[in-house]
């Protein structure tokens, strides 16, 4: 095998890996690629922030400070929007990570079949969110919506009843089409990582008489960990970010009852085409994101220590 | 880095030949950007571009279409950061904003050398010009309008239309069965439900904007708002999912015979007829009169052109569609109404009773309100605030504090 | 004692198949809903007596579509856009996420936060001055330009998901191949490599699937048809005033047809990867 491996190039490398550049020539395409890519736009952000830059009146146009981030605080629409952000993310991440969870443990059990449910379970990700939320906009339909129908045929409803058009159900049913929407992102995650749990730490187990709930807490659990926080991240920040569902499901109504940041900052920039402020917008979500992700990493760290 | 310099070598290569293969086709190439996307829309367009191409064998037009409710993002950004289309579709409530941000060209000079010119009257001409500079040729209008459900009417006991909002409130009750699922009036109250709300606060005499200054009166906006949203509050004579109710909602909802009566333009009389047969189902009527004024919009839709690159080929294409031919041809697809007076003198406009409601109200029709932040200002204060008071959340006088609020605040 | 854990197992077998059964209906009861509306027409779509099957198959929406919306381009770009994005991140973050996962440096903890700082920054903010970068550089409206867009933010995401992957693999079989004398790249290669298959394949799938669903960075880098994705052409059939139910529904069948093949095709290759590590386990 060795010898195999130690011929020309390969060898060179191989005696590379040993150095302590290793890690350097690892890191250096994704890096090289990202800075390229990124480093500008990002930057830009940061700038227009503290600019005003409302191209349908140009005259106003120049550095203005901290003048968009005061204007915030004020900002009846971005509060509500704040508070609409972290109800949405959160319950529709408990949601997901939940029937992710269960959804991977029932398939990691490989009973028979368990391909074809693996297949089915995952559709509803392959879907773009355009065409899920239209999809999901038409079976809740008042009027046109077989949900309703099922639910007036059974009795729990008396009429149709419009999700959408009530506050007090309009958020919960956005969160429902996300859950749809998200959760086989979990389910498929936490599969792949049940699967790399060798099965000698649960025969170990068993034979050092740990039950099932005992096995699940004292390897599972642990062994998921960073497959878990990984997938957690990962996910509320695309959650965070991307207007999508919500646009094509509410547009943010009825009143504000389902108004985002990330549609917001939609909205203020290609709407009312106040660049300056959307900015500002989106620095804050994004320092909102950074400051989560620092707390959660270093809360998952501690606890595993 | 090889692979990828390779690829990027690769690609400017299929791009560069790509573009050549454009410009071999024709002497000019201009491309043109649009909203069109349904199958009758296309079809109107495309048969303007073998129009256009028989008379102007010389120029070669590229349509590109573009989602209608990411136009106006895709523009911007093309403002900003570079890659404008030479010429480009403008409907009424964007002009403002589209001056505003420099996307248009000043196009006063060639107009006046226009011999079609005359069959465009001056307000043709307004809705496409800002500080006296002409910055689209007109192409189309939409005509506001109400659909009513005449068997409905019928079976109501009604002689027709209503002609004021009190006989409009009155047929409403009596239109109204919940227990048959009926309702009287399809309000939108979701996506664009601004149009209706402005509407009918300057139908109870509140202006919105005058000499740039926000000019809405309170009282009479108060009672307005209190008007309208009572038809859906205490009357109930509005479906259930009114604040959520968009475009697409009121039209199901009338198509599929729950409501008697909905506002909307010309635009989609063809969607309409449709599912319902014209003149025994349903027919159309003119707007009713508000207490103070009497208002529906009429919006003229036009192109302009984007970028001086070609400009001639540019300006020959944006006035081609303000020939007749062109004009009818799309008439003829998709039902929109021209916009100019020498196609509207044709028969297959003139001899329709549907049209009749719509050739009425261009005689009394207004433009949409144009202000610059007018999009912004609808959408994100007037819809809320609106969709606000249906849910209970707010009060008519709350809600008209914050329209007041948002405008001063939009237009400083 | 065995006959217990014998019942114990069939009780858990038949809970499985509950929890698989239930799930598999809420997933995919959405999904044949959509099927069954784009075999129908606009008149039993929209209509005030609810139609649960169509009264009369048509197959117009899918012949609209096909004809209308140009799809064999459309889906040729989608195909090209989301290979060219999962060949670089596979390439680049690979590398990485066996950097981060297995070797110690100084600022290791912030260079990770870091690649996650790049995913944070919401796209309605880095479209206008990435748009201002391919144009200097003539990658508008190209593939490849889109692409790199992609790679953007879903690289770090690839990164993050694998690392997590190389994380649990055993370091015991790594350590044990050093000593035998395998240098740091042969113990990659040959052992970390192979027992991560099944995460390297889950990844990619993600990033594949971000990339052909991706909507709003494919609607504005791209203008012409000759690089326009998928999403965007669908996006297109829902005009302004007239929304085409069965054509829309057709749609969304149509978008989801290649990505199950594909994961049909994966999920052989993720099985093998898990057997092939569970053997060296």
């Amino acid at each position: 095998m060795k010898s195999v491996l130690h011929r020309g190039p390969l060898a060179k490398l191989g005696d590379l890996s040993e150095t302590r550049y290793w890690v350097y020539l690892l890191l250096f395409p994704s890096l090289i690629l990202l800075l390229l890519v990124v480093a500008y736009p990002t930057l830009y952000g940061f700038v227009i922030s503290v600019r005003e830059m409302r191209l349908t009146r140009p005259g106003l146009n120049g550095w203005v400070g901290t003048k968009h981030y005061v204007a915030m605080l004020s900002d009846r629409v971005f509060w509500i929007s704040l508070k609409n952000t972290a109800i949405w993310v959160t319950a529709a991440i408990a949601l997901e990570v939940a029937m992710g969870f269960v959804a991977a443990v029932a398939l990691n059990r490989n009973v028979p079949g368990t391909k074809l449910f693996g297949v089915l379970i995952l559709l509803p990700y392959f879907l773009p969110n355009v065409v899920a939320g239209h999809m999901w906009a038409l079976l809740l339909d008042p009027r046109l919506g077989v949900i309703n129908d099922i639910l007036v045929k059974v009795r729990i409803l008396s009429s149709y009843k419009a999700w959408f058009a009530d506050p007090a159900t309009a958020m919960a049913a956005t969160i429902v089409v996300e859950a749809w929407h998200g959760f086989p992102f979990f389910a498929l995650l936490f599969l792949a990582g049940l699967k790399g749990i060798p099965e000698d730490l649960y025969k170990a187990a068993a034979v050092d008489g740990a039950g099932p709930i005992r096995q699940f807490r004292l390897i599972t659990v642990p062994m998921l960990r960073t497959v878990i926080t990984a997938a957690v991240i990962l996910r509320v920040i695309s959650l965070v970010n991307s207007p999508d569902l919500l646009l094509v499901l509410t547009g943010g109504g009825p009143g504000n009852a389902t108004q985002v940041l990330s549609l917001y900052a939609f909205q203020t920039a290609y709407r009312e085409f106040n660049f300056g402020y959307a900015g500002a917008l989106a620095v804050v979500m994004f320092v909102i994101l950074m400051v989560f992700a620092t707390l959660y990493i270093r809360l998952t760290r501690v606890s595993k220590d | 880095m090889q692979v990828t310099k390779r690829e990027f070598l690769v690609a400017t290569a299929a791009l560069a030949l790509a573009s050549g293969m454009r410009s071999a086709q024709a002497a000019t190439a201009i491309n043109y950007w649009h909203h069109f996307a349904s199958q009758s829309e296309m079809a109107g367009l495309m048969k303007i571009i073998e129009l256009f191409g028989k008379s102007h064998p010389g120029i070669g037009v590229t349509q590109e279409s573009i989602p209608n409710s990411e136009y106006m993002a895709k523009v911007s950004s093309a403002v900003v950061a570079g890659g404008r289309p030479d010429t480009g579709m403008v409907v009424a409530e964007r002009f403002a904003d589209l001056t505003a941000m420099g996307a248009l060209v000043d196009i006063s000079e060639r107009v006046k050398g226009w011999k079609g010119k005359a069959n465009f009257p001056e307000n043709r001409w307004t809705g496409m010009s800002q500080d006296g500079a002409i910055y689209a040729v007109p192409a189309y209008a939409f005509v506001d309008w109400m659909y009513y459900r005449k068997d409905y009417f019928e079976e109501a006991g009604l002689a027709g239309p209503p002609k004021t909002f009190d006989e409009f409130l009155i047929a409403c009750r009596k239109l109204t069965n919940p227990a048959k699922g009926r309702y009287a009036f399809g309000m939108r109250g979701g996506a664009g439900a601004f149009k209706y709300v402005i509407d009918v606060m300057e139908a109870f005499g509140s202006p919105i904007v005058k000499d740039g200054q926000a000019a809405i009166d309170k009282a009479a906006a108060v009672e307005a708002i209190t008007f309208y949203s009572n038809l859906f509050v205490k009357e109930k004579v509005v479906p259930p999912s009114a604040p959520n109710d968009s475009y697409r909602q009121i039209m199901e909802g009338f198509r599929t015979g729950q409501t008697a009566m909905v506002w909307h333009h010309t635009g989609s009389l063809i969607e309409i007829s449709a599912a319902l047969k014209a003149g025994e189902q349903f027919s159309t009527a003119p707007m009713p009169a508000g207490p103070k004024a009497h208002i529906a919009r009429v919006a003229y839709a036009g192109n302009g052109i984007m970028k001086d690159d070609h400009v001639d080929a540019a300006w020959d294409w944006i006035s081609f569609w303000g020939e007749k031919d062109a004009a009818i041809a799309l008439l003829e697809a998709t039902g929109y109404f021209p916009a100019s007076t020498a196609a509207l003198d044709d028969e297959r406009i003139k001899s329709n009773p549907i049209y009749q409601a719509a050739s009425q109200t261009l005689d009394f029709g207004r433009l949409p309100n144009r202000f610059v932040g007018a999009a912004g200002w609808s959408e994100s204060v007037v819809n809320p605030s609106f969709q606000s008071v249906l849910t209970g959340q707010l009060t008519p006088e709350q809600a008209v504090d914050r329209m007041i609020e948002g405008l001063e605040a939009a237009l400083r | 004692m065995l006959k217990t854990s014998r019942g114990r197992r069939r009780m858990a077998d038949v809970l499985t198949y509950a929890v698989l059964l239930t799930m598999t209906f809420f997933c995919l009861a959405p999904i044949v809903w959509m099927f069954l509306t784009s075999l129908k027409t606009e008149a039993d779509i929209v209509t005030s007596q609810m139609q649960y099957l169509p009264a009369r198959i048509t197959f117009e929406n899918y012949r609209a579509i096909w004809t209308q919306s140009n799809f064999p381009v459309l889906i040729t770009n989608s195909l090209v856009v989301t290979t060219i994005t999962v060949v670089i991140c596979v390439l680049t973050g690979t590398l990485a996420a066996y950097a981060f996962s297995r070797l110690s440096f100084k600022g290791r903890e912030k260079l990770m936060l870091g690649y996650l700082l790049v995913r944070m920054f919401p796209a309605v903010m880095v479209i206008i001055p990435l748009f201002v970068m391919m144009r200097t550089v003539g990658l508008v409206d190209s593939r490849f330009g889109l692409a790199l867009a992609y790679t953007s933010f879903l690289l770090p995401l690839f990164v993050w998901m694998l690392k997590g992957f190389f994380d649990a693999a055993p370091k015991e079989l790594e350590s044990a191949a050093r000593i035998d004398g395998s240098t740091r790249l042969g113990a990659m290669v040959r052992i970390i490599l192979p027992l991560a298959r099944n995460g390297l394949v889950a990844s990619s799938v993600f990033i594949a699937i971000a990339a052909w669903n991706e909507f709003i960075f494919a609607l504005m880098l791209t203008t012409g048809q000759g690089s326009r994705t998928w999403p965007v052409g669908l996006q297109l059939m829902v005009g302004e005033f007239q929304l085409p139910w069965g054509v829309l529904a057709a749609g969304g069948i149509l978008s989801i047809l290649p990505v199950v093949i594909l994961f049909a095709i994966v999920q052989r290759a993720m099985v093998q990867g898990l057997t092939a590590g569970a053997v060296k386990g």
